[in-house]
């Protein structure tokens, strides 16, 4: 019986005081007033938090959908009864009163759209009490083009408003042009990988064709495997969708290639393959081995060099998995390639190098670069290390 | 004590180590040339790597801790095997097939990806390195057990020895996690117990079939409160399976969520043909080594049995045979164990990466286990990989289930859970590890099995703490739901259609 | 590799370009997957899935919780070791056996469904 009441106790007590606390909490009041900032300071702050908040729609370029999720909070910013935001052809949103104003908008823009110069103009609006009698308009620029216009409504002229608009329309722009630079990385990135696409096709196909020409004749079945294998290879190569692969799809496009390869030029080519079957789910930047072996064929072939060895693996290290690449070719010398992954090679050499050592490097970063051994005349050997899992990395 | 013979059991126990090392070793060195490659790029069927994981899984605490806790405490015990089994028909339902879907490899990549959030990651790798370590005490306590039982030796030399060829395997890459060794592992772990039980079934038939009687008498500390007792046992083993990190690991070679399924099941068909066998060596133990029950060494039983019962040289050869199997769960348990837990520690506790830092992470990974099977009594092998069973269940398994299944999980929430939950199990193993609370009266009852309240708490905690921030939602969620649960088919669908395009 | 002297190979790498290391890859692959089907389909998928979950796990813990009680009152020794030891694990094997098949058929309707396939 006394345990209970202690506990019941015991409980209570712990009820009151944590009640104390919070009321307390609520209660009190700051000594002086500056120590939570003057209203000018809350007004600015209330601001920077409304601006914070519009951002990220507009960070996705100027089109109906981010107009509109950022329109409510370009009003509030501004303080007017109604906002719009057009593009150079038509309305993009109209928040707040006075929907049917929207109609005869962009007349009153032509000139603005030409020249990108702020303009203002009265709604023509019959109602005397209408609140949407005078507009300011301000266009909307990136990079010296007019994109569209930011149009703020009032029931009369106000100096305070258009330069308010004006401000407002500036930070729009600068969101805007930052639309523009993340698309222009995006577009950066599918364009390597078009250029990595581009340097197989060429001398590759070219050469692909004609070995499984000179089988069509005395080994058609072998001719026929061979024009699916390339079939294959060149749709994987080609694929449109997905930044990241999985290993196993890497691996199997490679393994077609090589026998292209080795159509053509057979026992000058010997090939050895180590899979960890562990490792095959990994996912990694699409079109990132095959480059690399690319390279080593290319080195292995090089030359003097009667025959040549190529020695793949991708094993399991834990937490990730390492891939090698070693030939027996004719190397490098290490200055040169020094020089081509600072970015100076120049010619087509090494620019599959780069390309992946560049993209290992962004999406998995500086620790996952290109591990290179090599020297004139000792083949080369190129380890790369692959995290098994990666947030944001998922192989389709 | 009459130990079986020293020499054959020594061969046994070499050779497995030799066996280990070079399939682990040199079986992927075989050189593979490209008209092989088809067979290397299936990946890893799910009937194999149901036997690979079955491999890992089957630990000291289920090659000789069942057989003792039987042979000890009567047939109640064998809620062990049971619940071991039953685990992974628990990670079947809620998170076989999301969990590989998730692309994660660590849980704490798990709880990174879904919550977005690096605390939630930090604080999830140090809960995996705690249960790592708590279920590595036992690994290598049982380890020392066998080797005094084999050779006389003092019982802290089996554990170091057992400890440094790990670290050393570990750390040279010698011994990684490789499928075709676990397959190994398992098949040899069979082997090993199925053909000296037959023997030993013979030859109680041809010794008149004596009765076993249970009955008689039971331990002192389990009599106190035996049901909640049991029902601890049952909440911290059913939902414990899905947190170990050894066994997340093991999913990611899967090729996809439904292969995920169709392992787990194979991995329980597997797991529970396994388990048939130690409630036979418990049984015998009992008519054949009753001493044992007085002793602490009541895990000595399955090693013990072939040269008391049989006897001879062919005694001899089974007990090398146990030995040998022993040993294999020893090796493939601790060694997947500290390979997940060095893989935490580079990962998320050392500074910077590399080769060195892994291997330093492995020396730490099994040195402070080490330390502790040395400091700590020895606590019986079956009950102290149930208190790692009682943390994982009490802080993983709400973050998983959760995790998959709830999208209103928030990081807090998730800490909260992860603290109040994962935490107190932790904290009242350690209690009851240290000897602070002695046996009679719940407050050790409470203590030495906490999973009964620990994991309410933990789901508790993680929902209401969730629920009260609604404004920390990762952004994500929708985006890893959708990935956790969309088959296969539909994303490969997709991407065809995306081909088209 | 090969037995004859071979000129000496030295280590090459990049040098560092510190860039960030990812955000944009995540929210790409995000916003793919989101839009590509609405969440009130995935939605109903998981409830398909959590009910077929639900009732492995409510019979498993509905066995597991009245099987200790049963027996404490039966108090027979021969009949925990006969069930524990042995009759358990087939059932528990049929359980997750019929769970999977449940879920892979979830999982096909789903993907009729989405595709706007009938049914066979």
């Amino acid at each position: 019986m006394t345990g209970a009441a202690v506990a019941v106790v015991v409980v209570l007590a712990a009820l009151l005081v944590g009640a104390g606390y919070l009321l307390g909490r609520r209660t009190a009041r700051p000594v002086r007033p500056s120590d939570v900032g003057t209203p000018v300071e809350h007004a600015t702050f209330e601001t920077l938090h409304t601006a914070s908040l519009a951002a990220p729609p507009l960070r996705a370029g100027l089109t109906e959908e981010s107009a509109r999720r950022a329109a409510r909070r370009l009003r509030s910013l501004l303080g007017t009864d109604a906002l719009c935001l057009t593009d150079r052809e038509r309305v993009l949103v109209w928040d707040g009163a006075g929907h049917h104003h929207g109609k005869d908008v962009m007349e009153h823009l032509q000139v603005l759209l030409d020249n990108g110069r702020d303009t203002a103009f009265d709604s023509g609006c019959g109602d005397l009490d209408c609140p949407l009698r005078w507009a300011v308009a301000v266009p909307l620029t990136v990079e010296n083009r007019v994109l569209g216009a930011l149009v703020a409504y009032a029931p009369r002229e106000s100096a305070v408003l258009a330069r308010a608009a004006g401000e407002v329309a500036r930070w729009v722009c600068v969101q805007l042009e930052l639309a523009e630079l993340d698309r222009s990385r995006t577009q950066l990135i599918e364009a390597e990988i078009k250029a990595l696409r581009a340097q197989i096709s060429p001398h590759f196909i070219f050469n692909s064709l004609a070995a499984i020409a000179s089988f069509v004749r005395t080994d058609p079945e072998q001719a026929r495997e061979l024009l699916l294998e390339f079939a294959d290879f060149t749709r994987y190569s080609f694929r449109r969708h997905g930044e990241f692969t999985t290993l196993a799809d890497e691996l199997h496009s490679i393994d077609q290639y090589l026998a292209l390869v080795r159509a053509r030029f057979g026992e000058r080519l010997s090939v050895t393959l180590q899979v960890a079957p562990e490792v095959l789910p990994v996912a990694l930047p699409f079109l990132c081995l095959q480059p690399l072996v690319e390279n080593a064929v290319k080195h292995g072939l090089e030359g003097a060099v009667t025959r040549s060895r190529i020695t793949i693996s991708a094993l399991d290290a834990g937490s990730e998995a390492e891939v090698v690449i070693e030939d027996d070719g004719t190397g490098m010398d290490p200055e040169r390639l020094r020089q081509i992954l600072r970015g100076e090679g120049g010619t087509s050499t090494g620019i599959g190098l780069l390309n992946v050592d560049e993209r290992l490097r962004q999406v998995y970063g500086d620790d996952y670069g290109l591990v290179i051994e090599t020297g004139v005349g000792a083949g080369m050997k190129i380890t790369l290390r692959l995290p098994k899992y990666r947030a944001g990395v998922h192989g389709s | 004590m009459s130990a079986p013979d020293h020499m054959a059991s020594w061969v046994a126990v070499a050779l497995v180590v030799l066996a280990t090392v070079l399939v682990g070793g040199f079986g992927l060195r075989i050189s593979r040339t490209t008209s092989d490659f088809y067979v290397a790029s299936r990946t890893v069927r799910p009937r194999l790597n149901a036997a690979a994981i079955s491999g890992e899984y089957l630990s000291a605490a289920s090659f000789l801790g069942v057989a003792g806790l039987v042979l000890v405490h009567g047939p109640d015990m064998l809620w062990y095997p049971v619940g071991y089994t039953a685990g992974y028909l628990v990670l079947l339902v809620f998170v076989a097939a999301p969990l590989r879907r998730s692309g994660a490899y660590t849980l704490p990549d798990f709880a990174e990806g879904r919550l977005e959030s690096r605390q939630v990651r930090r604080l999830v790798s140090a809960l995996v390195v705690g249960a790592g370590w708590l279920y590595l005490v036992p690994q290598l306590q049982g380890a020392g057990l066998t080797l005094k039982i084999l050779t006389g030796a003092p019982g802290w030399l089996g554990d170091v020895l057992v400890a440094t060829v790990v670290a050393a395997a570990v750390a040279a890459g010698g011994m990684r996690s490789i499928t075709f060794v676990q397959v190994f592992q398992y098949w040899l772990k069979l082997t090993a117990l199925l053909v000296p039980a037959l023997f030993l079934v013979l030859a109680w038939q041809g010794d008149g079939r004596p009765r076993v009687s249970f009955d008689d008498q039971l331990a002192v500390f389990r009599a106190d409160h035996p049901l909640y007792a049991t029902y601890g046992l049952i909440v911290a083993t059913f939902l414990g399976t899905m947190g170990l990190p050894h066994v997340v690991v093991r999913f990611y070679t899967s090729p996809n969520g439904r292969d995920a399924r169709r392992t787990t099941v194979a991995v329980l068909a597997l797991v529970g043909l396994f388990y048939l066998l130690p409630p036979i060596y418990g049984a015998l133990g009992r008519l054949y080594t009753p001493e044992l029950r007085y002793g602490g060494d009541a895990d000595a039983a399955v090693l013990l049995l072939p040269a008391r019962v049989i006897g001879g040289l062919g005694g001899d050869f089974l007990g090398a045979l146990i030995a040998g199997g022993a040993f294999a769960a020893f090796l493939s348990t601790a060694s997947g164990l500290t390979m997940a837990v060095a893989g935490v520690i580079t990962q998320d506790v050392l500074p910077s990466r590399g080769v060195r830092h892994f291997r330093l992470a492995t020396v730490l990974a099994i040195a402070v286990p080490l330390v502790g099977s040395l400091l700590v009594s020895r606590v019986p092998v079956a009950d102290a990989v149930g208190m790692a069973f009682a943390v994982s269940a009490s802080s993983f398994c709400p973050l998983l289930v959760l995790g998959i299944w709830w999208r209103r999980l928030t990081p807090p929430g998730a800490v909260a859970g992860l603290l109040l939950g994962g935490g107190s199990a932790l904290l009242a193993v350690a209690i009851t590890v240290s000897g602070a609370v002695r046996p009679p009266g719940w407050p050790h009852a409470l203590l030495a099995w906490p999973a009964v309240w620990s994991v309410p708490v933990g789901f508790l905690a993680m929902i209401l703490v969730s629920l009260a921030t609604p404004g920390r939602i990762p952004p994500g969620t929708n985006a890893a739901m959708t990935r956790f649960h969309l088959p296969e088919a539909l994303s490969s669908a997709r991407a065809a259609a995306g081909r088209e395009r | 590799m090969s037995a004859e002297p071979t000129p000496r190979r030295e280590v090459v790498t990049g040098e560092p370009r510190r860039v960030r290391p990812l955000p944009r890859y995540r929210t790409q692959s995000e916003i793919d997957e989101q839009t590509a089907l609405g969440g009130a389909y995935v939605r109903s998928l998981m409830r398909g899935q959590l009910r077929a979950g639900l009732t492995v796990f409510g019979v498993l813990a509905l066995v597991a919780g009245t099987l200790p009680l049963l027996f404490a009152a039966l108090n027979s020794s021969a009949l925990v070791w006969a069930v524990l030891g042995f009759a358990t694990y087939p059932p528990l094997t049929l359980a997750a056996w019929w769970y999977v098949r449940r879920a892979e058929r979830n999982e096909r309707d789903f993907a009729r469904l989405v595709e706007g396939r009938p049914a066979p």
